[in-house]
């Protein structure tokens, strides 16, 4: 009698062993589905400490040996030989910042997803004040033009965007990579909702004290919409620092506008034998800040991730 | 208030936006769709349904849908399925619920690029840790399985370059990298399901896991189950990081994984076909829009209680 | 006839322990209320009963049998829940069917779509008993909605009548009524204890409310800190109780208690007062002399032993006023039950006179159990009584 649907807290008086049985083959289970989901990142990690023959012939363990290796690289350079010994792991992980211009990438994926974000905000937020809390001529149309709008993936409208772009002749700058971006209806809807449940009073007490419209929504409700902006933020940053597919489309060839996502796949496009260690501590490295990050404050993270739950 | 006009400076950049930045291109892509428009050239001319008709004719395209389907139709049961089997595992056990419930986000987490990088090397031939540890299993009990007898004898699959394997690999890795957030998303819905109503069906004589599952938990999660089928719908109809990654040219082996954001990408992108992609971007717009007003009208109908 | 009877339950949580050695014999048919504060373990004793929670220790016998092993469903006993849980999916048939089809159709009966028709009889057999039961609860014309379609009564009704159609040994129900509203909530209690009586069913009642205790039952358990202060007939409980906490907690506005202390021969005082009745047993010090409000009157200025005071506040009920009277020096508050004619004319910070009915006054010792109090010859003290 497994007891599966009900909550572990209610206690429905059962043979102790028989719980603890099914117990057991639950935790067994789980455990197998976390090997496979952790699979992967086992490898990048493994591989970003290995040498190339480690690599190759699968031994070391999953740190390695961290044996000195002979980088051929540096000896086409003409170096001496003894001077080119290198540890893997330090190897990996310099390479990965010297042979790609990895700062670079990271550089350019803070700017756009911050951009992205701060700008999302800025149109959203007084676009939901004024939909939730404002009588106006016109509200409804407006609000239906945004729940129709949330029905359109962006991705789904690439290729005219694309066009657009094009023809505006900006593709290959910052902007192509934030301009599709700039609107977001979900945030509009997100912060919609959040508004309706902020009384009423608290708006009409600050008109009270004096304040304009606008200093309203940056002074008063700004700050009351923290929990849930923290949330969206944490939305837009994830799907837009993971990003491959626009950026694919409208960043083409210039590698001084790579995204991280971009440059580890111009990496792999290039890559050889001997660097499928570098590749892994690229690829280690791009993937790091987000899972760290989420590590320390998953609830938020999860909290965020899964905002889109709450239409 | 009465005279005051703010709420157009606050709604206006928004609508403009919206406009030049979502409806805008739908309509530019209707339009493209019944033309043979291709950047740099001066014009376009006017081709009426003939794109379309390749779309629905042409083996290419056929293929296209094939492997489409075939993703959209593993990835979405699939995930939806494993997320709501964990939700339950990890919603019953007493302990390292949160433990499993991070590892099981991670991939939600990471960037789809890298890790479809990293599974390209683990599902490599000769070095990559899938067939190594397969090997390892020769010799044991699992070769009763005549699949593993074959795969020790002849070598395991060429997982992303079997034309047999390909698409359900990619598959695979879908799977893997969707099913944390239907998890979490039915873990959402798992504790807004009352208690008492569990308690209730104990009293009223549901006495197996079964009978409450069926009773509550499964009905209770109605709603949440109708946007997690969404959701995954629309995300794994959008797959192509993956595809991208392991196919940069032709889509796969006979073109098996020819899906269909690849499709837009290397027709008009990469070959400069505007035409033809508008009229698939205006195709894949109609299913996406289809699933998603479908789950509006379930939503309001059907799965709302109270 | 013993229906029920709990023994030497304990319960705790953790390290908090909820219930502490509770002992209870519930006869057949009878109507029993378990009342106390919230937190007082009286909803985690009604549960053990159901078996939806398990004793730490101790022994529930239902009919004679020890029931400890037995799954909630298999003790035949119907639960009306707080939130009233009916299944917000199913129509309010198909929620008064449940029970029925999970205790007498097999596997294959309750297959969705096949079961109707591989069950054909057994399912009429069920939607007559159905349609019965919602008849006597006059819901037969609701069957058909959802329970989100319900208003909150209908619901209620919906939830007693799936607790109905098995025929259970007995009804336990935690707080039925306190989603309803006021008005709803008065009549509905009228309407249990009908329900009750037709039944001849045991009741067994969880709430916070005391009136609801007073008003239904048969006998009521008063609870508190895990324990059953006072078990007994409303009457009782409320004029006779054995427990400070049992006064305190029974009767609305709350008695009176007044600081006092008890001296040599066993008589209560406080200021002026003295009761003619003396302990005859307790230790010698402060105790505490309870006067219901409905036992203090307004007197003229110079009664003996009367208690004078400010009016600080005044509570118009209609058909009585209770008057809020400040007395010993404003250190003390007492509660005054007046006819409306007599106060009509009180105002506030108006000085008035309060007499008590004699006889009435309950004596608490330092323990917090009640004093017996009896009529002693000594006559110095007999004339002022």
């Amino acid at each position: 009698m497994s007891d599966a649907s009900l909550p572990a807290t209610s206690t429905v008086s059962l043979p102790a062993f028989r719980f603890s049985a099914a117990e057991t083959i639950k935790h067994v289970v789980l455990i197998l589905g976390s090997l496979i989901v952790l699979l992967p990142f086992y490898v990048m990690l493994s591989y970003s400490f290995k040498s190339p023959a480690e690599i190759m012939q699968n031994t070391g363990g999953f740190f390695g040996t961290q044996e000195l290796f002979r980088d051929d690289y540096c000896i086409k350079l003409g170096r001496d030989a003894a001077d080119c010994m290198v540890t893997p792991f330090i190897y990996n992980y310099t390479t990965a910042f010297e042979k790609a211009p990895l700062v670079r990438y990271l550089f350019n994926g803070v700017v756009v997803t911050a951009s992205i974000f701060f700008i999302q905000v800025l149109v959203a937020l007084p676009c939901a004040y004024a939909l939730a809390k404002l009588r106006f001529w016109g509200r409804e149309a407006v609000f239906g033009l945004v729940l129709f709008c949330l029905l359109i993936p962006v991705h789904a409208i690439a290729l005219p965007l694309y066009i657009m772009l094009a023809k505006l002749g900006l593709t290959n700058t910052y902007a192509a990579l934030v301009i599709p971006w700039t609107i977001s209806v979900f945030g509009i809807f997100l912060m919609r909702q959040f508004f309706m449940t902020v009384p009423d009073d608290l708006i009409d007490a600050a008109r009270m004290d004096g304040m304009g419209e606008f200093s309203i929504i940056w002074n008063v409700m700004l700050p009351t919409a923290i929990p849930a902006l923290l949330a969206f933020a944490i939305f837009s940053v994830v799907a837009h620092w993971n990003d491959y597919f626009w950026p694919r489309i409208v960043v083409t060839g210039d590698r001084s506008l790579f995204t991280p996502p971009l440059g580890l796949r111009e990496f792999k496009g290039d890559a050889d034998g001997d660097n499928f260690g570098p590749m892994m501590a690229t690829a280690t490295i791009i993937v790091a800040p987000l899972i760290v990050a989420f590590m320390i404050a998953q609830r938020r993270f999860i909290e965020g991730i899964t905002l889109s739950g709450m239409k | 208030m009465q005279t005051t006009k703010a709420h157009w400076w606050f709604v206006g950049p928004a609508l403009f936006l919206m406009v030049v930045i979502l409806l805008m291109p739908i309509a530019i892509a209707g339009a493209l769709s019944f033309t043979s428009y291709s950047l740099g050239n001066p014009g376009a001319e006017f081709v009426g349904l003939e794109n379309y008709e390749k779309i629905f004719t042409r083996s290419t395209y056929e293929k296209m849908f094939g492997a489409t389907f075939r993703y959209v139709f593993v990835v979405v049961p699939l995930s939806v399925g494993l997320g709501l089997g964990a939700a339950l595992l990890i919603n019953s056990t007493r302990r390292f619920g949160d433990l499993y419930k991070t590892i099981y986000f991670l991939p939600v987490m990471a960037a789809l690029i890298a890790m479809a990088i990293v599974w390209e090397f683990a599902f490599h031939p000769t070095i990559g840790i899938v067939n190594s540890t397969l090997e390892r299993g020769c010799g044991s009990v699992l070769e009763a399985w005549s699949w593993f007898a074959r795969g020790c004898e002849r070598g395991f699959p060429l997982w992303l370059t079997d034309r047999d394997y390909a698409i359900w690999t990619v598959a695979f890795i879908g799977v893997w990298q969707g099913f944390g957030f239907n998890m979490v998303l039915y873990l959402a819905g798992l504790t807004s399901v009352p208690r008492e109503l569990y308690h209730a069906a104990e009293m009223d004589g549901a006495e197996t896991a079964w009978d409450r599952f069926r009773l509550v938990t499964w009905p209770m999660l109605g709603p949440t189950t109708v946007f997690v089928v969404t959701i995954s719908f629309i995300r794994s109809f959008q797959v192509f990081d993956t595809v991208e990654a392991f196919y940069p040219q032709g889509g796969g082996p006979s073109k098996s994984v020819y899906v269909m954001m690849f499709a837009i990408y290397e027709k008009a992108i990469q070959q400069n076909l505007m035409g033809i992609g508008s009229a698939i971007t205006v195709v894949f717009l109609a299913f996406v829009m289809f699933l998603t007003l479908m789950q509006r009208w379930l939503v309001e109908r059907r799965v709302h209680y109270t | 006839m013993t229906a029920i009877s709990l023994s030497a339950i304990e319960k705790s949580f953790g390290t908090t322990p909820v219930l502490n050695g509770i002992n209870l014999d519930i006869a057949d048919g009878e109507f029993l209320t378990l009342v106390g504060p919230s937190g007082c373990g009286k909803s985690t004793l009604l549960r053990i009963l159901a078996g939806l929670e398990a004793p730490s220790s101790g022994e529930v016998v239902i009919g004679g049998q020890t029931v400890n092993a037995v799954r909630p469903a298999r003790r035949n006993l119907a639960m009306v829940f707080q939130s009233y849980a009916l299944y917000p999916h199913l129509s309010v048939l198909q929620n008064m069917m449940t029970p029925l089809k999970l205790r007498d159709l097999s596997l294959a009966g309750r297959l969705p779509l096949l079961g109707p028709v591989l069950a054909r009889a057994q399912y009429r057999a069920i939607v007559e008993q159905v349609r019965e039961t919602a008849e006597i609860l006059k819901i037969d014309h609701l069957l058909d909605r959802k329970p989100g379609q319900l208003s909150g009564g209908q619901r209620q009704r919906a939830a007693l009548g799936r607790a109905m159609v098995r025929k259970p040994v007995a009804f336990l129900m935690d707080e039925p009524l306190s989603n309803l509203d006021a008005a709803l909530r008065i009549h509905m209690r009228s309407e249990l204890a009908e329900l009750h009586r037709s039944l001849k069913t045991t009741f067994v009642y969880v709430t916070h409310d005391q009136a609801e205790a007073l008003t239904m039952s048969d006998r009521m358990a008063v609870m508190m800190d895990g324990e059953i202060l006072q078990l007994g007939a409303p009457h009782d409980v409320y004029n006779d109780p054995q427990d400070i906490r049992v006064a305190e907690f029974v009767g609305a506005p709350r008695i009176n208690l007044l600081p006092g202390s008890l001296d040599n021969n066993g008589h209560a005082r406080c200021g002026d007062i003295v009761l003619s009745r003396a302990a005859t047993a307790g230790a010698v010090g402060s105790v505490s002399i309870g006067l219901r409000p409905e036992h203090l009157s307004l007197c003229e200025k110079g009664t003996p032993e009367a208690l004078s005071g400010q009016v600080v506040h005044k509570e118009n009920l209609g058909a009585d006023i209770y008057l809020h009277v400040s007395v010993l020096n404003g250190s003390q508050r007492l509660v005054v039950r007046v006819a409306p004619h007599e106060g009509q004319g009180a105002s506030f910070g108006q000085t008035v006179h309060i007499m008590r009915e004699h006889g009435q006054a309950l004596v608490f010792g330092k323990d917090r159990k009640r004093l017996d109090l009896k009529t002693a010859g000594t006559g110095n003290v007999a004339e002022v009584a």
